[in-house]
């Protein structure tokens, strides 16, 4: 069965982002909390925060689970009332 | 013993005897409003059940927290990924790697379209007959990887199902995708090419 044309799209996506040092899911997860705040203040995204944010377009799982943790940290936060 | 470099207020009342419980208190507060806000439809205890676990692992893993980030949100990336990936293993649970290929195997497989057409079109299309021919090089383990990756699978799912883990599973398919780029650039496409064949 044939990759459907969606598909294939995220396969050439993801083969023309390559590059040869990414970081890997917990090299992510060690930096994603710093990637987290940085985005939260509008800051640039800058050098080791680019790595995180390029793994984050290439890795669903650490995209998905990066979702979920901004919106725990707005929750964290809240008053419980 | 050399010192930690970086000094905190949750990581000092943290490796206090003294003050560890009543931070741990504070920390778990805060870890359960943000995963109950996070994982609201899970069950009611999950929440509490998940920051009693990131708690330890937090607590294992404090002299590598390196003060990049507030306390408070690195101690929740570790929450969150222990909850996602128990969340994960519940929802994938009965999903076969197989189930993302209607039982026909997991070879990659792209279409060509030989209907003639506009210039970028031929263009696709030769872009494509060349992937094609690349994916016949990679190894069945990449192939499979890739397949199920495209078809919704997350990363840790195919890891649990090919006896490996996140990080190797992710290295195969940089594996792969380092070997389609270059082998396309070696036919003379760069990544703009790419990207803009599917524009
Ligand atoms: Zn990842």
């Amino acid at each position: 069965m044939p990759l459907s044309k969606q598909q294939v799209s995220s396969l050439v996506q993801l083969v023309a982002s390559t590059t040869p040092d990414e970081i890997d899911c917990d090299g992510c997860l060690d930096h994603v909390a710093e990637f987290a705040e940085t985005q939260l203040a509008g800051l640039p995204i800058e050098s080791a925060m680019a790595e995180v944010q390029n793994h984050l377009a290439n890795c669903h799982c650490c995209q998905l689970e990066f979702e979920t943790f901004l919106k725990a940290l707005s929750g964290m936060d809240e008053s419980s009332e | 013993m050399s010192e930690p470099m970086i000094s905190d207020p949750w990581v000092e009342r943290l490796k206090d005897p003294e003050r560890q419980e009543e931070a741990l208190t504070e920390l778990r507060v805060r870890l359960v409003r943000g995963l109950k806000k996070a994982f609201s439809s899970a069950g009611e205890s999950f929440a509490e059940d998940i920051a009693q676990d990131a708690l330890i692992r937090i607590l294992e893993k404090i002299d590598q927290f390196e003060g990049r980030s507030q306390f408070p949100t690195w101690a929740m990336s570790i929450a969150v990924r222990l909850a996602t990936s128990q969340t994960r293993r519940k929802h994938f649970k009965d999903v076969s790697l197989e189930q993302f290929t209607n039982g026909e195997g997991l070879k990659l497989e792209v279409a060509v379209d030989t209907v003639p057409g506009a210039a970028e079109q031929l263009e696709q299309g030769t872009i494509y007959q060349k992937l094609s021919e690349l994916i016949d090089g990679l190894s069945d383990r990449q192939q499979t990887a890739v397949r199920a990756l495209l078809g919704g699978m997350p990363v840790e799912e195919i890891a649990d199902r090919t006896s490996s883990n996140r990080n190797a599973v992710y290295k195969l398919v940089h594996d792969a995708r380092t070997k389609l780029k270059s082998g396309l650039e070696a036919a003379g496409y760069s990544a703009d090419d790419l990207t803009g064949s599917i524009a």
